[in-house]
């Protein structure tokens, strides 16, 4: 579960000082899809840097499993977003110099519990339909396959937040939905809490909460 | 290492040119680094062949061979034994028709003492007449045989060659030894100068008269152009190591700032700096053995392959030591991106 309490982000002081997001309090759950829409410069990638622990709040709190996250040291946060956040990432969260399958040997040399099991990732890998390309490297992938890569990637660690920025931008719409499906599975059979920030009205099908940001505040559209 | 290995292995171009700097850059020290020794041996070959210690010579001669003359007087407190030898020597021009002259350095010595004993013979014996004297084994690569008779300048009469001696080198020129009264001759000497040093394989202390013992160590350190040619290779082969060291440092600080958004990617996801910082580090070790160890092959290619009349000399130690240098030198540059691997910013992954 992810909690911001009366999260602000101040960029810039005197007459470049920026209010990126102010006064957000907002959760989410585990067995939930929440969807985080809205205009580009609305501070939807703030809101997900703070929700993520990759940076932190000028004020508020924010809490990650149980774990306030100014209280941890960087050894602690990275600990933290290795076992507890998966990321999907725009730029997509691959290591251009490691094969697919590699990418996964990289999380179990580092985290050595708790990641799927080969049968789960077996059938992940299916479920995706990338099970063929474990030995290809990202450059050998087309824009949708490295997506689900991504996907399967943040999902290794079996995290229980799913952070994803705009995970279905590359993907036409057959996998969309499918990916759609998948993060509501996630949600609801995994017990993860899924929060995607997006553009894409084809996922609105598969989120319990639905979040307009403007201006740096969050409006509830949808529950 | 996962890393880093992974890394050389998928980006094999950008590494084997990386490698190829480092086998330049340490063949070339190397090479160097073997000439210095090479030519440093051929001041002293001689002097380190005969294992001295201390040497006695007139305290008037600046600590020069050439200048020094030893008297019966001078010492007649000097007590003989096993380890003491006497040394007379005098620069010389040996020639004989249809052979190319050569600049060389006589030595006079006493049968009965350990430099005509401990004499090293490639071929042929050792002389045992004042006609005769045996010579480095320069003059044979020269073209020098057995039996043939030397003329020498500043001597009466010749000089056959009974054998070619090994390590017989002093100030880069060749010996040749022959005897005292030989030398006195050739430097014009009364009967009562007994040699220009005496030689000793032990520390001792020695003052009477002219004479005065010194430190073997000095007496090299004096030699005519040995300080100088030393500094020179020295300084030379210091500012490769610094140059190395930049090199190295540019070529992994360059790799880590292209590399900046994979690793803020992968802080994002949790990998720990650590992980990253040691890989950056074992990578600069791996590329530093892969090129110092093609550095150290393709040198021995260049002894084998260079004539024997280049004074190259590569002892394993000084392999070895030079090679450890690089190794640290690849350590310590590739600490230089260290800082920016530490600041990455993992936000920079959600942009």
């Amino acid at each position: 579960m992810i909690e911001l309490k009366h999260v602000r982000k101040i960029y810039g002081s005197g007459q470049a000082r920026v209010v990126a997001i102010q006064d957000i309090n907002f959760k989410i759950v585990q067995g939930e899809v929440a969807l985080l829409m809205g205009p580009s410069g609305a501070g939807k990638s703030t809101l997900l840097t703070i929700a993520g622990s990759l940076q932190k709040p000028s004020s508020g709190e924010v809490v990650i499993a149980g774990q306030e996250v100014s209280k941890l040291s960087t050894r602690e946060l990275s600990k933290l977003r290795l076992s507890e956040l998966g990321f999907v990432l725009q730029a997509y969260n691959l290591v251009p110099f490691l094969t697919v399958a590699e990418q996964f040997q990289l999380v179990d040399r580092i985290k050595h519990n708790g990641n799927l099991s080969h049968e789960e990732l077996d059938k992940l890998l299916q479920r995706l339909d990338i099970k063929q390309l474990l030995n290809k490297y990202p450059n050998q992938l087309s824009g949708g396959q490295r997506q689900r890569v991504s996907i399967a990637r943040a999902l290794y660690p079996n995290p229980s937040v799913i952070l994803a920025d705009e995970p279905t931008a590359s993907l036409d719409s057959e996998r969309a939905v499918a990916v759609g499906q998948l993060f509501q599975q996630l949600a609801q059979e995994y017990h993860k809490a899924v929060l995607l920030v997006t553009h894409d009205q084809r996922l609105e099908t598969y989120a319990d909460h639905i979040y307009q940001m403007l201006d740096g505040k969050i409006q509830v559209a949808d529950n | 290492m996962f890393l880093a290995l992974k890394e050389i292995k998928h980006e094999k171009l950008r590494y084997s040119l990386i490698v190829l700097i480092i086998l330049l850059i340490s063949y070339l020290i190397f090479l160097l680094s073997a000439l210095a020794i090479g030519l440093a041996s051929q001041n002293t070959q001689a002097i380190n062949s005969w294992q001295a210690k201390t040497v006695v010579l007139n305290e008037n001669a600046n600590l020069s061979l050439t200048q020094s003359v030893l008297t019966k007087k001078d010492l007649q407190d000097w007590h003989q034994n096993a380890d003491t030898a006497y040394i007379g020597q005098v620069p010389t021009v040996a020639k004989k028709a249809g052979r190319p002259s050569v600049s060389a350095q006589f030595f006079g010595i006493k049968s009965q003492q350990f430099i005509y004993q401990k004499q090293v013979l490639l071929a042929g014996k050792r002389a045992r007449a004042p006609h005769q004297v045996t010579v480095d084994v320069t003059f044979k690569q020269k073209g020098y045989r057995l039996g043939d008779w030397l003329k020498l300048s500043g001597a009466k009469g010749k000089y056959q060659i009974t054998g070619f001696v090994r390590d017989a080198k002093y100030n880069i020129a060749p010996i040749i030894y022959g005897t005292l009264p030989v030398w006195r001759k050739m430097r014009l000497l009364g009967p009562d100068v007994v040699a220009s040093a005496v030689i000793y394989k032990r520390i001792t202390a020695y003052h009477h008269g002219n004479a005065k013992h010194y430190p073997i160590a000095k007496l090299v350190a004096k030699l005519p152009g040995y300080h100088a040619q030393n500094l020179t290779f020295g300084l030379m082969i210091g500012f490769l190591f610094v140059i190395s060291l930049m090199i190295i440092a540019v070529f992994l600080y360059i790799l880590t700032i292209q590399k900046l958004q994979n690793f803020a990617v992968m802080r994002a996801q949790g990998i720990p700096s650590r992980v990253l910082v040691s890989a950056t580090i074992v990578q600069a070790v791996i590329l530093m053995i892969v090129g110092v160890a093609l550095a150290l092959a393709l040198m021995q290619i260049t002894l084998a392959l260079l004539p024997a009349a280049v004074p190259i000399a590569f002892p394993p130690m000084i392999g070895l030591v030079t090679a450890v240098g690089m190794l640290l030198m690849g350590v310590l540059g590739s600490f230089i991106p260290v800082r920016s691997i530490l600041k990455v910013d993992p936000a920079q992954a959600i942009s």
